[in-house]
């Protein structure tokens, strides 16, 4: 086939001025571009291309993802609450909703959206170099009851360092955190600067497969397809349940029949071999929740968040 | 060797030919306009790649890549803004050329040095992949610290005639820096409680209002009263060799650069292209010459950037990190099609990786002739008068500004920088160094505060690095050299 990018999809400015008409009945919804604030780069932000690419066959009108990345979500989260609640402009949220309102930076929750649908997880995992002779967490924390560990993560106050501050507290270790940005804690991990780190699978994948590194232990509560062979940390008698949820959230005060047409889009997408087939690619796993019930994990998820950042002296509101 | 012939044959294929123009002319085409960067043009291109084949569609994204990287260079020559932050350090003799009537020679030595720094690492990268990799890996945050601590010192380089002044610019650089949540800790600095102020300053916006407001202002502040600056001039010739004798030395100097710099992850094309033009400079026979028009201004950074793309693909295709955002965004697009980066690729999709190099080859000779054509058509932009040029690129630097993170915030953002730049300019205080302090400040914080975080406190982490002993040994001499040669000239440019 021949390539070209003949079709331009709409960007940022062209939806800003789109933004500007009135608003329409959500009878007809919709009639024209839906924006989808995507809050992070990396994988995430390429998940939610696919998606965006997909919802737009769906919903038979352009779906662009506008990149408004910044402040751990901040930036995003302000855009989107601040928009009109029509459906045309829906955030890709995730459990950053949590950690950016409780580390103080954000002056609301995730009450100030509607929830949409879940679309998928991604489950952090914790790896350390092949040629190390920690084989389980068991193991890894007696090792480090003898010498302080250095466990690479993302920046303090992430979901990552949550998770890790979760699982290293459950087994009675101390470690020091180190804080990388742009990915390149694996990159820290070979090269032999951090005893452990913990990170998204798909940045470790292309080393487990060269044995170089070896993951110990996934944070969630089953095993991952990615990492079928990998034991959760429950199984290892570490009981951490912390997985990050990605979906789809619209201003407060959208009508329901808009919310239940992106919904039944979103439910078709995930439900796709396609979308399925790209996911497993990215290190995506795809699990569909509709809003109700999405709605109930995002508050309950919210509450345990409050409660580890408080333990961990993280909460400044 | 069959491998290799049919790599050629999977790379010649109409399909992958026409994705790989079409890849290269929207990077050349979106990364000349300031403000979109070659990012936003992998972003927007990202999606039409998920139906393609593998092979035409990583062409895809790196035609982009290579096309973004030489495009930034046609803005920063002809209306002296740079098109992406890695074209920086060449607006300051580019634009200087332009206006001494030599548009042509300099965007002819632009493309020449792009394609010769990109060609030159892609066959580093074939060659050397493993020690490079390896390599890459030893570069810790006490290394990348020091590695960027040299950059900064090449701001005596840029200071003019004082070095005072030079340093006050600097130091506002790295201030502008520090605003907006920390990316350690995420605590908000200087952002006086407003949401906006937390994502900080975008590096592009800042270097967007320094370099086109002033310019802006000076235009329509002088009108009618200051003659037209800009010679135009006859395009003779297709592309300046002869021009070029006696320079191909310092683009594989300035290349060198570029792979090594772009290998370490969490650096980039504009520390390179400001190394590799102060490593000009300094190494030149006429240093004085450099700020006024000398081609060597011209082809060093513009040599390093592009070969900051192979070193670059260096950890990203072998280790599976990639070391800078596009990059990232070129992982997500190998990711899709199956290809996990790391050492099995090398192994299990060989065949791949060799219609990658063959790609990437392909897309200099389109680059190449796409950008000779294109000169005689882009000097052209000069004959417009400059009061109208001005308000174009007013409109394009809003618009540039506002892609960066689509946030109308940016503009205004610009615009002030913009106006902070001209009082700096009319307190005779350079705006060079100030843009490398914005180019150096974010990833010398980080990196000095994530060394210390790693060794609990001690700065011993910084001397027991042998890396790192050698780039702070190289900080030390060219501050006393540059001292040794103020006093020189009479202590009148001494501190």
């Amino acid at each position: 086939m021949l390539a070209g990018p003949r079709r331009t999809r709409p960007t940022g400015a062209v939806l800003a001025l789109v933004a500007l008409l009135p608003v329409t009945a959500g009878a007809q919804y919709p009639q024209r571009a839906v924006e989808m604030t995507v809050l992070f780069g990396g994988s995430s932000a390429t998940i939610a291309q696919v998606l965006a690419d997909a919802m737009s066959k769906e919903l038979g009108v352009p779906v662009a993802a506008v990149s408004r990345t910044g402040a751990g979500g901040a930036v995003g989260y302000s855009f989107v609450r601040s928009s009109p609640p029509n459906g045309y402009t829906i955030v890709w949220n995730s459990n950053s909703i949590s950690t950016v309102f409780h580390s103080g930076n954000i002056d609301f929750d995730y009450r100030a959206f509607d929830p949409v649908a879940r679309i998928g997880m991604e489950v952090p995992a914790l790896a350390v170099r092949a040629d190390s002779s920690w084989r389980t967490l068991r193991e890894f924390a007696a090792a480090a009851r003898q010498k302080r560990m250095r466990v690479g993560i993302s920046g303090r106050g992430s979901f990552i360092h949550l998770v890790s501050a979760a699982l290293f507290s459950r087994m009675g270790v101390d470690v020091v955190y180190v804080p990388y940005g742009q990915g390149t804690a694996p990159a820290e991990l070979l090269g032999g600067r951090v005893d452990a780190a913990l990170q998204w699978p798909n940045q470790f994948t292309g080393q487990v497969g060269a044995k170089q590194l070896r993951v110990l232990a996934v944070t969630s509560p089953a095993r991952i397809p990615v990492l079928l062979e990998v034991p959760t940390a429950k199984e290892q008698g570490f009981d951490v349940d912390l997985v990050m949820w990605r979906g789809l959230a619209v201003p407060k005060g959208t009508p329901k029949e808009v919310i239940a047409r992106i919904e039944g889009a979103a439910r078709r997408v995930v439900a796709s071999p396609r979308f399925k087939e790209l996911s497993a690619k990215l290190g995506f796993e795809p699990a569909f929740l509709s809003a109700g019930e999405f709605g109930a994990l995002v508050a309950r998820d919210d509450a345990a968040i409050a409660a580890l950042m408080t333990q961990l002296g993280l909460k400044k509101r | 060797m069959d491998m290799v012939l049919q790599a050629i044959v999977a790379a010649m294929q109409p399909a992958v030919l026409a994705a790989t123009t079409a890849g290269a002319l929207v990077g050349l085409v979106v990364s000349a306009i300031p403000g979109l960067t070659f990012s936003l043009a992998l972003i927007l291109v990202m999606p039409f790649t998920f139906a393609m084949d593998p092979i035409p569609a990583i062409a895809m994204l790196l035609g982009v890549y290579s096309g973004g990287m030489t495009g930034g260079a046609v803005s920063a020559v002809l209306i002296g803004i740079p098109g992406t932050p890695s074209a920086a350090a060449t607006v300051f003799d580019g634009y200087a050329m332009a206006r001494k009537g030599e548009a042509s020679v300099a965007l002819g030595a632009a493309v020449i040095a792009s394609a010769f720094g990109g060609v030159f690492s892609l066959v580093v990268m074939m060659m050397l992949l493993e020690p490079i990799a390896a390599l890459a890996i030893r570069f810790g945050p006490a290394e990348i610290f020091a590695l960027v601590l040299f950059g900064l010192s090449t701001i005596c380089g840029l200071a003019e005639r004082s070095l005072v002044r030079g340093l006050i610019a600097g130091v506002l650089g790295l201030m502008i820096m520090t605003i907006g949540l920390d990316e350690i800790d995420g605590v908000g600095r200087l952002t006086f409680g407003t949401v906006q102020l937390q994502q900080g300053v975008h590096m592009l916006v800042a270097m967007i209002g320094l370099f086109a407001v002033p310019q802006v202002i000076g235009t329509f502040a002088g009108h009618g009263r200051v003659k037209p600056e800009i010679v135009t001039e006859d395009v003779r010739g297709l592309l300046p060799w002869s021009r070029l004798h006696g320079y191909w030395g310092l683009m594989t100097r300035a290349s060198v650069i570029g792979t090594v710099v772009g290998a370490v992850p969490g650096t980039g094309g504009p520390i390179a292209s400001f190394l590799a033009y102060d490593h000009a400079r300094r190494f030149s026979r006429n240093p004085d010459a450099y700020g006024t028009g000398e081609i060597g201004g011209v082809v060093a950074p513009e040599a390093a950037n592009n070969a900051v793309m192979g070193g670059a693909l260096i950890p990203m295709l072998s280790l599976g990190i990639p070391g800078d955002a596009a990059t990232a965004i070129i992982l997500g697009g190998l990711l899709i099609h199956g290809l996990q980066p790391g050492p099995l690729l090398f192994q299990s999709n060989l065949d791949v990786i060799y219609a990658l190099y063959v790609t990437v080859i392909v897309s200099w000779f389109v680059i190449l002739l796409v950008q000779v054509a294109g000169i005689r058509v882009f000097v052209k932009v000069l004959r417009v008068p400059a009061h109208l040029l001005a308000v174009c690129i007013m409109v394009l630097c809003a618009i540039g500004a506002y892609a960066a993170r689509n946030s109308i915030f940016d503009v205004y953002a610009m615009a002030v920088f913009g106006l902070g730049g001209y009082l700096l300019q009319r307190a005779r205080i350079p705006l060079a160094p100030v843009v490398l302090g914005l180019v150096l400040g974010p990833t010398l914080e980080q990196q000095y505060r994530t060394a210390l975080i790693l060794s609990e406190g001690s700065h011993r982490i910084f001397l027991e690095s042998p890396v790192a002993l050698v780039f702070f040994a190289l900080t030390a001499a060219i501050i006393g050299w540059q001292i040794r040669s103020s006093l020189a000239r009479g202590g009148t440019s001494a501190a």
